[in-house]
């Protein structure tokens, strides 16, 4: 039997990197076959090219048999390619409707909403999805976001479905439903494509295709492979998947608390509630974890609590003292360290090097000024220092931040934040999009800095990091806490619930 | 990341891709060609008024920095002009889009007329020192309102100064068009204030009766920023809110007062620019003696790569171009309004150059 | 100025207002089209002198003034393939480079028209004049004000609900208002962005063009080097008073053109007051009005901001 679609010896290559290097893949009809690597493997890249959204270099495509080329994605949606992304495609608005109407084509120039309506409420209906469709996508779950995406590809009568990390963002309730739906696909005859690194989802695929550094490692079935077999072909040498269990340092019983916040809320500009009655605690020397899907409120959360954003309601106090109100300055100067989610965007100057980088937020300080004047020398040796410390891979403390990979500009604003804080530390997803090594590398920096007597406030949306990391665990949903708990007691099943317990409710 | 275009040609193709690293030679390069480009385009517009192209261009440049007395005259044309260029490289630099220098230069210009007529009779250096200042409070103070519309009330700042500029020559026309500062003599009314008093002359530069000592604060104003940009901390924040305020928000700088500091030095300098050419040139307040400056600092800022020093050598060449400019309508008969579209031209395939610098074309072999 | 208030007065004030929203509005509804794709088109004041130079040289050399209108049409074109490639293809930052293609035509437009009327006394021509629709332009009050226009006046305010349909019931307008909001959901199905954005600007460039032209052929005989004063700002400030929307931007054209009737009329009435402040009042209403927005705003997400892949 033929497969489907294939790609043999595909290279793509970007501006000094080759991302696809000789890849050779395929898919047959009716499977799930996964696509599965570490951050930077190639993975997206493949799925774009077999798309049609980038053209390869080198190597060819073949659908049903025989050689194709995909000069746009409009070749690929033709043959009955579709592809849900990772990081939505959405107008926020437009409604459910008009976006997933727009730029499929039509007869005619008039807008017929009509025979779309009636088609989409089929497909809704098919796979027992529950949408308004006349709801701006603005006022959607993010959940009920990624059905957006699967119906637009759906709309487009996709038979090959390729998913990007469908999962990043769903509680675990919603993941399993969508395991539940692409069952249902694969039944109606819609082979998938499933690009994933969680080792849960890779196992319920039929095949696997390893890819590690641009090349394909290996192709196995599924019922003949096992996690580690697949760990050890993602990463080349035997490593443990994730961070594993540490004992929280010994202090005694007694835990200083370093941050109270007592009922806190925060109402955004468009009027929408972002927190809703915020109390909890950090004491000194603990990890309290944060889960939740991101768009609970977690981004508010770190805001308020770096003094970004001041709370509407309530009450924070840092070491005793009250700082509600003040400003990001303040907080700084108290000795809080934020390493935020968006590293490029709100923790950096991409065109500075990397050592102004480091004195970001500190450019007036004695530290790094010699009367009125920045002291270059200073600026300098403080970058020295912190490369050396904390190993950044970078030809000089002069190299402009955004020559660098992601990795090593988050040790940056690591080296920065550890440095210049010295009571409590908020870190938004530090390991998001990294490198296995470097996730290791970030976790054992944070451990270490909470084994030093910091608090440490750490969000991440992989809960079993959370579990082996944090001493508690408090769970978001939807700008409230919906429950707190001792992590050495809990699972990632318990905090599932929790967080769609509350949203049931 | 991408590419811009793909031409297929048979096996080959070229593409255009983004570069990692700036290239110096390639950056010079594409600015090099972007000048030629330039004065090819004002080559081209010159022919078509039926002129002689080589004659326009040799009277031009003879003009401009042929003899002593028209190096003298265009370093005289560029002083405002450096001036506005430098208060648009303080306020881009921040990513603050002002177009207010215009408006700037004539609030400065009043403010300074303003301090001449109210403090006369006080000694020479006190009285130039006030006028001076006071040039540099206006214009700022325009600045500063710009920069306030923006952070209290989140008017955009180009829309905000270029409704202000209209508002100030207004203010200006009605004051000395019929207003108290309407020069009059023996019931004709003229369309001006009247000459500034002999003490309130800016002194001139090495016995020359062109060239005045706001040159010389130009070229001050020019070290200044330099200094200030590169080697201060608020130098650091206005660099770093140009490239991404959001992380410098983060990290404890408050945008809204960066932004009023900009604006206010901005402001002053082109203030300055408005001080030089009533006090050091034309000795009285007119509204057509003061037309254009913003608006070519603007360029200069840019052609300057928003440098300083760059905005310095444009500013030369420019007061350099102005000068020939009449030199050449003389003697080659064409309209001196060529400068301003030479101007426009040269700025647009400088905007192309800067970008076209950060691409590179590259031969790719496609198997097919 | 209890002049001011007399019936004639008034309707003048009024039929005034209606022919000066003319340019203005063909320029604001041009740039609102090519806004909600995405593109800041600052340059819409160049295009618009522009427009009005073309039509004055076309109409003064050849005769014909609906000559000159159709030139100002291809001379809004050809600066909307200037600010297409400028921003579309070369991804200059939008700002800049309108700011620069202002500062280009105003240069080279005193430049071409010192060079026309070298040695000579200025020529001039025979503008538009009013066609009033029978029956409509006998209505007391509204019949002088909305039905004695000109010919494009009509034209223009026709134009508003024509883009509104364009915007809101095509398939090509969803695309449109989906390049501002998002052009990667475009662009992810294999559809040109650039192409389409191209479009965009060509329009509201034609458009404004249009508009430049019709203030030099609907209001004097002659150039002036700053004929068009402002109101190509004037227009992308209706924009944002206006919410993004053609109801909208029409009411804030309305307002400007009000106060500039009236102050037009303040000084043919001779009242007495510097003129200068009238003349300065739809500038001033333009920040006044900014500052006083707080509602939720429509503005396209990606508006300005240079789309690459």
């Amino acid at each position: 039997m033929s497969p489907l679609l294939k790609c043999v010896e595909l290279t793509k290559r970007f501006p000094g990197v080759v991302a696809n290097d000789r890849v050779t893949f395929d898919l047959m009809l009716g499977e799930v076959h996964c696509l599965f690597g570490e951050n930077g493997a190639g993975k997206s890249t493949l799925s774009s090219c077999l798309f049609g959204y980038y053209q390869p270099e080198g190597g060819h495509i073949e659908c049903d048999g025989s050689p194709v080329k995909f000069n746009s994605p409009r070749d690929a949606i033709a043959v009955g390619i579709g592809m849900v992304h990772q990081h939505f495609v959405l107008v926020a608005d437009f409604t459910v409707l008009e976006n997933i109407v727009v730029g499929t084509h039509a007869k005619g120039w008039k807008l017929d909403l009509k025979s779309a309506r009636a088609r989409v409420d089929a497909l809704c209906q098919q796979y027992d999805i529950n949408l308004d469709l006349d709801a701006y996508v603005r006022d959607l779950a993010v959940g009920q976001q990624q059905w957006v995406e699967i119906l637009k590809a759906l709309y487009l009568d996709a038979r090959i479905l390729i998913l990007d990390e469908p999962t990043a963002v769903l509680t675990p309730d919603e993941s399993e439903r969508l395991f539940h739906i692409i069952d249902q696909m694969c039944q109606r005859h819609i082979s998938i494509i499933l690009i994933s690194h969680k080792m849960s989802e890779v196992m319920q695929a039929d095949r696997v295709t390893v890819l590690r550094k641009g090349a394909v490692v290996g192709t196995v079935e599924i019922a003949d492979a096992t996690p580690d077999m697949l760990t050890k072909m993602m990463v080349g040498r035997d490593v443990a998947l994730r961070v594993s269990r540490t004992n929280t340092a010994d202090q005694g019983d007694v835990k200083k608390p370093v941050l109270e916040v007592r009922n806190v809320s925060y109402v955004a500009a468009s009027g929408k509630s972002a927190l809703t009655d915020i109390t909890l605690t950090i004491h000194s020397g603990e990890i309290l974890g944060l889960a939740g899907v991101s768009g609970n409120g977690q981004k508010e959360l770190f805001e308020v609590l770096s003094g970004i954003l001041v709370p509407d309601a309530g009450e924070i106090t840092l070491d005793g003292a009250t700082v509600t109100g003040m400003q990001s300055r303040d907080y700084m100067q108290r000795g809080v360290g934020l390493i935020p989610d968006d590293r490029f965007r709100e923790g950096l100057i991409p065109e500075f090097s990397v050592q102004e980088n480091m004195i970001l937020g500190w450019q007036r300080d004695d530290a790094y000024t010699s009367g009125p004047f920045l002291s270059a020398a200073k600026i300098k040796e403080n970058g020295g220092a912190m490369i050396d410390a904390f190993q950044i891979k970078v030809p000089s403390g002069a190299t402009p931040v955004n020559h660098l990979s992601g990795g090593n500009a988050q040790k940056v604003i690591l080296a920065r934040e550890f440095s210049q804080s010295s009571t409590l530390l908020l870190a938004n997803q530090p390991t998001r999009g990294l490198d296995l090594g470097v996730i290791e590398y970030v976790y054992s920096q944070i451990i270490a800095k909470r084994d030093q007597g910091y608090a440490v406030l750490l969000a991440s949306e992989e809960l079993e990091d959370l579990l082996n990391i944090s001493d508690r665990i408090v769970v978001m949903s939807d700008g409230k806490i919906v429950g707190i708990v001792n992590a050495q007691d809990s699972s990632v099943p318990e905090i599932g619930q929790l967080m769609t317990g509350a949203q049931a409710a | 990341m991408s590419s811009i275009d793909d031409m297929p040609t048979g096996q080959r193709r070229i593409k255009v891709e983004r570069r990692l690293n700036p290239n110096a030679s390639w950056t010079l390069a594409m600015y090099l060609i972007a000048t030629l480009f330039g004065l090819g385009l004002t080559a081209l517009l010159i022919w078509t008024s039926g002129a002689d192209v080589l004659k326009a261009f040799i009277t031009l440049f003879d003009g401009a920095f042929g003899s002593q007395k028209a190096w003298i005259a265009s370093l005289a044309k560029a002083t405002p002009l450096i001036l506005t260029g430098l208060a648009t490289i303080v306020a881009f630099r921040a990513q603050v889009w002002s177009i207010g220098q215009e408006g700037q230069v004539y609030s400065g210009a009043m403010g300074a007329y303003l301090a001449c007529l109210v403090f006369a009779d006080l000694p020479v250096g006190i009285y130039l020192s006030l006028i001076i200042l006071s040039g540099m409070i206006a214009g700022a103070g325009l600045g500063i309102i710009a920069a306030i519309l923006k952070t209290r009330f989140g008017v955009n700042e180009i829309i905000s100064t270029v409704m202000m500029n209209y508002l100030i020559v207004f203010l200006l026309s009605y004051l000395i068009g019929g207003g108290p500062w309407t020069e009059v003599s023996s019931s004709v009314v003229y369309q001006q204030s009247a000459q500034i008093p002999d003490a309130a002359q800016l002194p001139y530069l090495f016995g020359t009766a062109k060239l005045h000592i706001a040159f010389v604060f130009a070229l001050i104003a020019a070290v200044f920023c330099y200094v200030v940009l590169e080697k201060t901390p608020l130098g650091y924040e206005i660099r770093a809110m140009g490239f991404n305020p959001v992380a410098l928000a983060h990290r404890g700088t408050n945008i809204g007062r960066t932004m009023i500091i900009v604006m206010a030095i901005s402001g002053a300098i082109a203030g300055l620019a408005g001080v030089s050419e009533i006090f050091g040139t034309s000795h009285r307040v007119r509204v057509d003696t003061l037309y254009g400056f913003g608006f070519t600092g603007i360029i200069i800022g840019m052609i300057g790569g928003l440098r300083p020093l760059g905005a310095v050598i444009a500013g030369i060449l420019f007061g350099g171009l102005e000068t020939g400019a009449l030199y050449m309508k003389l003697l080659a008969k064409v309209p001196a309004a060529i400068v301003p579209a030479m101007e426009g031209i040269l700025l647009l395939t400088f905007l192309i150059a800067g970008v076209a610098a950060r691409y590179k074309i590259v031969r790719v072999n496609t198997n097919d | 100025m209890t002049e001011l208030f007399s019936e004639a007065i008034l309707i003048s004030i009024f039929a005034g207002t209606v022919r000066i929203m003319t340019p203005i509005l063909f320029a604001a509804i041009g740039e609102l089209v090519t806004q909600r794709a995405g593109i800041w088109n600052m340059g819409v004041e160049g295009t618009m002198l522009m427009g009005s130079f073309t039509a004055y040289f076309v109409a003064t050399s050849t005769g014909s003034i609906w000559l000159a209108v159709l030139a100002a049409v291809m001379s809004g074109v050809m600066m909307g393939l200037v600010t297409a490639f400028m921003t579309v293809t070369m991804r200059v930052d939008h700002f800049i480079s309108g700011l620069g293609i202002n500062l280009l035509v105003a240069g080279l437009t005193l430049y071409w028209f010192r060079i026309y009327i070298a040695g000579r006394a200025q020529p001039t021509f025979d503008g538009f004049n009013s066609v009033a629709i029978p029956g409509l332009s006998q209505i007391p009050y509204l019949g002088p004000i909305l039905f004695d226009q000109r010919l494009l006046t009509y034209l223009a305010f026709a134009a508003v609900p024509m883009i509104w349909f364009l915007l809101y019931r095509t398939r090509w307008g969803l695309e449109l208002r989906c390049l501002g909001e998002n052009p990667k959901a475009l662009d992810i199905k294999g559809l040109s962005v650039v192409r389409r954005q191209y479009m965009a600007v060509l329009i509201g460039s034609a458009m404004t063009g249009l508009g430049g032209g019709f203030l030099m052929l609907g209001f004097s005989d002659r150039f002036l080097a700053d004929i068009t004063a402002g109101r190509g700002w004037l227009a992308i400030v209706a924009i944002i008073a206006g919410n993004w929307m053609p109801r909208g931007v029409l009411a804030a054209v309305f307002v400007f053109a009000l106060l500039e009737s009236i102050g037009t009329h303040v000084q043919v009435l001779g009242l007495n007051m510097p003129h200068q402040i009238f003349l300065a009042m739809p500038y001033l209403a333009s920040i006044l009005l900014l500052m006083g927005l707080r509602r939720k705003t429509n503005q396209p997400v990606k508006l300005g901001i240079p789309y690459f892949r």
